[in-house]
């Protein structure tokens, strides 16, 4: 479907992947924000490398497609030096659990004000099926025929303790729910995170696994910021609750840093820099 | 005195970690800066905060002086380990001045530093202090000025410092006062004091620098500590992530907001960002890097010196690629270069890494800036019209554009068509390979045009060395009055063969470095064509002393 989101980009996901359910509602979240005033020309995207991170290809929003496991540190870089942006780092499960896991702890802990939404389909489908940091038990892949001997990452669980101020889960299938999501996500200052189960037709199709077991939660805004209340429905074996599931207030990285600067809007022109470095010289000779 | 050096003046303080030798260094830099001297200051140290030996060497003089000598005119020894290892370091007309609380009998000056440090609530951390006075009581300043510096120089428990400074003064005064009068003979034209990471931090802030970031490691870390601790007064922002793979990775995503950044390691830490360098190649990212040397591989040596990182830095990054480096063999040069290398990658939005070495990073001099001949850098922007990043142009450039914008703006790792989409398409990989390989291509037209080598001297032999050790054995030459023709390359990628294949030499020519494997040597036999070649290399992690190096050349001339 061409629209004035969408590039010229040749599509490659596999018919019936759940990514083209990310892809229509992040384009919904867009338009949404744009009626709530958030220009798109100040959307920017990154992506790391995967099935997830096509959509950067897809998307016509301006951004930077980044490596496997870096698509939140280079947002990040774009947030520091210009936070009038509002950043959406795209990732997948693999990418930010694995290979880029510190990045992901890091940005959660320092709060940094970007929006990460995790393609978890807990397989690394571009590579033909291994088993991710998220993967079952027993997960037979490619790398771990005889099933994967290691424990799962409970991803959500991680984030709170990490200090995410802004933590969800949305399921595809569910379309419209999962762009208010998005919506809240880029609207809340901080840390968000976004994790969405995505199903995989080719090597990991859990479609009728989570028409089952997800549920929509209702949880009363103001106890949004319940810790115990978020960790105890991130555990839930039993259900999968999609919706916002924490969300508190905290100061932001770059206003810690910086106050109301910013780096690149406001920098100083090359009289006033060089004025600044002769000042230091001079000091220094006193 | 030196022989053939008269004018040369040495002060070497040596002690335990935590005992404020760094400190007496500096103090007793800047004082000699004060009396118009030239000045060049080595911090010798250990990666340990307490115990262990830390010695500071200052040679001054008042014409150029671009090392320090190890024979000093004045050695104090605040313990008996510094004793012990610089007894060697005296001039025949020089003066050992000991700790008479721990050594007696020796030869030199004994002087109870210790107990007269114990008058007060710290003494275990203000001997160095005693370093100050009595150097300035040798050298020949009087009472009034010794205080003046302490109060200046110390501002933590500065009555106490005081006190003891003047009490030291005046055991000191009857035995060696004013044995080396330096007042009154030099020029009245102080000069600031800076390091070369100093240097490179200011080069970089000259030529427009909005963020710096950095994870320790040393020998860079104090470009971190010094812009963080400066940062409003040079309008930066400082960030220190989680590892250099942020680092490298966070300031690719700020320079694509038009953010000029540069990040600082050394070798382990480079290494990490190596995946972030072939990033910044691919998506054309003006990444500016600055890597400082210690002795590797692995954890190596950490506070001491090398140039074993040079193949490393030539071949960072995986694929194909422009990449630009170049060495700075001064510390003033650091300044300058700096800003130059800044101008250069965000002219051909490319990485670039300034290769310096621990030497250089943290040896102080006295140095002359001229802000307004530093470089500033500007990026080629889009002016109108649909905007594609990867624009085919003829130099290979491809102007800048940055968010917000109405036009689409994509920066991509994948090989990608001219608007960033990603591509696997045969005719579009040669298409922007032939675009990456103008580029190259460009650089290496414009740098023909730029100074890309030093030269000194016209004499015979011919001596090729670069980096740090640039200023070693001009140091050298001064000393031994060799007449020689120095070649210092700049740049060593692209490396300006055409400048230097003018040097080859019928005659043998000798390549200088701090390398086991003479990299330096192989890189200009390769690419050069350099055949007889006589090595001079040093590898035990610490710089070259100039008169050593002085006779280690004589003896191959």
């Amino acid at each position: 479907m061409i629209d004035d989101l969408t590039t010229y980009a040749e599509n490659t996901w596999c018919p019936g992947c759940s990514n083209f359910g990310i892809f229509n509602s992040f384009k919904n979240a867009v338009k949404k924000l744009e009626e709530k005033g958030i220009r798109k020309d100040k959307i920017i995207i990154t992506a790391g490398i995967g099935n997830h991170a096509k959509i950067f290809d897809y998307l016509k929003i301006s951004g930077f497609y980044s490596l496997h496991g870096r698509s939140i540190a280079t947002a990040q870089g774009i947030k520091f030096a210009n936070p009038d942006l509002k950043v959406v780092a795209f990732v997948g499960d693999g990418d930010s659990f694995g290979e880029g896991i510190a990045h992901m702890i890091f940005a959660a802990k320092r709060n940094a004000d970007i929006t990460v939404i995790v393609h978890d389909n807990g397989v690394y489908a571009l590579t033909t099926g291994q088993y991710t940091p998220v993967s079952e038990k027993g997960f037979k892949g490619p790398s771990t025929p005889k099933g994967s001997v290691e424990q799962p990452l409970n991803p959500l669980a991680l984030m709170l303790e990490a200090g995410a101020t802004f933590v969800a889960r949305g399921y595809p299938v569910k379309g419209e729910h999962l762009t208010d999501i998005m919506v809240q996500a880029v609207e809340h200052e901080g840390f968000s995170i976004v994790d969405v189960l995505q199903p995989c037709v080719s090597f990991k199709n859990t479609y009728n696994k989570y028409n089952e077991i997800t549920e929509i939660l209702d949880i009363a805004p103001e106890s949004y910021n319940d810790f115990d209340q978020a960790i105890s429905i991130v555990k839930r074996k039993d259900k999968l609750p999609i919706g916002v599931i924490y969300k508190s207030q905290n100061q932001p990285f770059h206003k810690g840093l910086y106050g109301e600067h910013n780096p690149v809007l406001n920098r100083v022109s090359k009289e006033e820099k060089r004025g600044m470095v002769l000042k230091f010289l001079k000091n220094t000779e006193e | 005195m030196i022989d053939g050096r008269n004018e040369v003046f040495t002060f070497i303080v040596g002690g335990k970690a935590g005992e404020g030798v760094k400190k007496a260094g500096s103090v007793a830099a800047n004082l000699f800066s004060e009396l118009g001297r030239n000045v060049f200051l080595m911090d010798d140290y250990q990666s340990l905060i307490r115990g262990g030996h830390n010695f500071s060497v200052v040679s001054t003089s008042v014409s150029e002086i671009t090392s320090h000598y190890m024979k000093a005119d004045i050695v104090v020894s605040l313990d008996k380990k510094s004793y012990d290892i610089h007894k060697n370091h005296v001039l025949d007309d020089g003066v050992m001045v000991y700790n008479s609380d721990l050594l007696q009998n020796e030869q030199g000056l004994g002087i109870p530093i210790t107990s007269q440090a114990k008058k007060y609530p710290r003494p275990d951390l203000m001997v160095g202090v005693s370093a100050v006075s009595i150097l300035s009581c040798a050298i020949g300043l009087d009472r009034e000025e010794l205080e003046k510096i302490i109060k200046r120089e110390y501002g933590k428990d500065t009555e106490n410092n005081i006190s003891y400074a003047m009490n030291i003064y005046d055991i000191v005064h009857p035995k060696i006062g004013a044995k080396f009068n330096l007042n009154g003979k030099n020029q009245d034209n102080k000069r600031p004091i800076l390091t070369g990471n100093q240097t490179i931090a200011l080069g970089a802030c000259t030529s427009g620098l909005d963020i710096y970031f950095a994870y320790p490691m040393t020998p860079s870390s104090s470009i971190l500590h010094f812009l963080a601790a400066h940062d409003q007064d040079l309008d930066v922002t400082v960030i220190h992530p989680e590892s250099e793979i942020a680092v490298a990775n966070m300031a690719i995503g700020s320079a694509f907001c038009g953010a000029r950044v540069m990040v600082g390691s050394s070798g382990g830490g480079f290494a990490l960002m190596e995946e972030a360098i072939s990033l910044a190649g691919m998506t054309e990212t003006p990444l500016l890097c600055a890597l400082s040397s210690r002795p590797g591989p692995s954890t190596g040596v950490p506070t001491y010196t090398n140039q074993t990182d040079l193949g490393f830095a030539l071949n960072s990054g995986h694929g194909e690629f422009p990449l630009i480096v170049a060495s700075p063999g001064s510390i003033k040069e650091a300044f300058y270069l700096t800003s130059e290398m800044m101008s250069l990658v965000w002219k051909f939005q490319t990485p670039g890494i300034i290769l310096t070495e621990k030497h250089l990073s943290e040896s102080s001099m006295t140095v002359d800036i001229d802000v307004g001949k530093a470089m500033w850098a500007e990026p080629m922007s889009h002016s109108e019209g649909e905007y594609k990043r990867y624009l085919d142009t003829s130099d290979g450039v491809s102007p800048l554009l940055f968010p917000p914008s109405n036009e689409l703006i994509k920066w991509n790792s994948y090989e990608h068509d001219e608007m960033g989409i990603t591509t696997d398409e045969a005719d579009m990989i040669k298409k922007m390979h032939d675009k990456r390989k103008r580029k190259q291509d460009s650089i290496i037209e414009h740098l023909k045009k730029a100074k890309t080598v030093n030269i000194y001297g016209t004499g015979r032999p011919r001596i090729f060395t670069y980096g740090s050790t640039k200023m070693s054995v001009l140091e050298a030459l001064r000393y031994g009055k060799i007449d020689a023709t120095v070649v210092q390359p700049i740049y060593l990628e692209p490396l300006p063969i055409w400048e230097l294949d003018k040097f080859i030499d019928s005659d043998s020519v000798i390549v200088v470095e701090q390398s086991s494997f003479g990299q330096f040597s192989t890189l200009l036999k390769d690419k050069v064509g350099l055949e007889d070649v006589i090595d001079i290399k040093k590898y035990d992690g610490r710089p070259f002393d100039p008169i050593e190096l002085s006779e280690a050349i004589k003896e191959v001339i």
